[in-house]
């Protein structure tokens, strides 16, 4: 206030030359006022042209950090896939088994008498194949621990011979990998001539660690059921990666 | 349309222990077949109670080239080898 107050004086004094008179105390006071001011917007000044250097150069090293974060982001999404197969490989996690059961588990493994299981079998064909194909027994009561074998019988009808390829399924799902089959007669085609009838058994066994497992407590019937499929060239079967195409 | 189950619970099939059995064109083991659903049924389906037929079936494919050779215990049928050597 007091500024403009001396400030408006000078103006007058300057406009009107002097005639109106400024006490000599007050000019001091504009001059060191006016000094003061100007240097302190100089600092102000550089203060400023500093600061925004600085501002700047923080600003820089954010963008920098916030680029890189967005790159490491999109490079571990696309890690993750190989990642989460090799960990499930290694850990038979979700359902994915290890690759290959072991031979001496067959040999060492020890009956569990008192869970007895029910196996059904079930057969299906797709809606174009000609064989009749069906169980030979409609149940097998099993315990784990214990090879069981069963039969399915194929006949084809027609003049032609036939070549089929089988897929299976058991359910419940969580079942499935207590389910080992020694061997069997899916995911290979099979050739029917015309006519002919055949005998296809299945030798498998119920894991013993099926008795262990909390979830499996109240399951006493598992349904095994396969579909076979009337193997044409050029007909896409949803074959696992581990099956061989036979040239 | 296996591709569509995104979310549900799928089913893995895995591959069979020691492949796929070769198909009994000529019935060669048949007889040891119906000997064993003979045995099934007379034991209301009851496996522990057929595992001999069972082995006898087995036995069959392996001299007719339709099985390759294992020895009865890698198979699941140590007790009942062990119960004929000792019978022996």
């Amino acid at each position: 206030m007091l500024f403009f107050r001396l400030s408006c004086q000078h103006l007058l004094r300057t406009a009107y030359g002097n005639s109106v008179a400024l006490p000599r105390q007050q000019f001091v006071k504009l001059q060191f006022h006016t000094s003061v001011l100007r240097s302190l917007k100089e600092q102000q000044n550089v203060k400023e042209t500093a600061g925004w250097t600085e501002r700047q150069k923080k600003l820089r090293s954010t963008v920098h950090y916030v680029v890189a974060t967005a790159v490491l982001t999109i490079g571990l999404s696309y890690a993750a896939v190989p990642l989460y197969r090799m960990f499930c490989q290694a850990y038979s996690y979700g359902g994915t088994t290890a690759i290959g059961h072991d031979a001496d588990k067959v040999e060492k493994m020890l009956k569990v008498q008192d869970r007895v299981i029910s196996v059904r079998f079930n057969a299906d064909t797709a809606a174009s194949m000609r064989w009749n194909f069906r169980p030979q027994q409609a149940e097998i009561k099993v315990v784990p621990g214990e090879t069981a074998l069963a039969f399915y019988t194929a006949c084809n009808p027609t003049d032609v011979p036939v070549t089929g390829i089988s897929t299976y399924n058991v359910i419940p799902f969580e079942a499935g990998q207590y389910f080992n089959k020694i061997q069997c007669f899916c995911f290979e085609e099979q050739l029917l001539n015309p006519h002919e009838q055949v005998d296809m058994p299945v030798f498998f066994y119920i894991d013993p660690e099926f008795a262990e497992d909390p979830k499996m407590e109240t399951v006493d019937l598992l349904t095994l059921s396969y579909t076979f499929f009337e193997a044409k060239p050029g007909l896409k079967l949803p074959v696992p990666s581990f099956v061989k195409v036979k040239q | 349309m296996s591709s569509m189950t995104f979310g549900q619970k799928t089913f893995t099939p895995t591959p069979p222990d020691k492949g796929s059995f070769p198909l009994d064109h000529e019935g060669q083991c048949r007889k040891e077949m119906v000997k064993y659903m003979v045995c099934l049924r007379t034991n209301t389906n009851n496996n522990s109670a057929c595992r001999e037929e069972a082995k006898a079936y087995l036995d069959c494919r392996m001299n007719n080239q339709l099985m390759a050779k294992e020895e009865w215990s890698k198979l699941g049928f140590g007790d009942l080898e062990t119960k004929v050597k000792s019978e022996k």
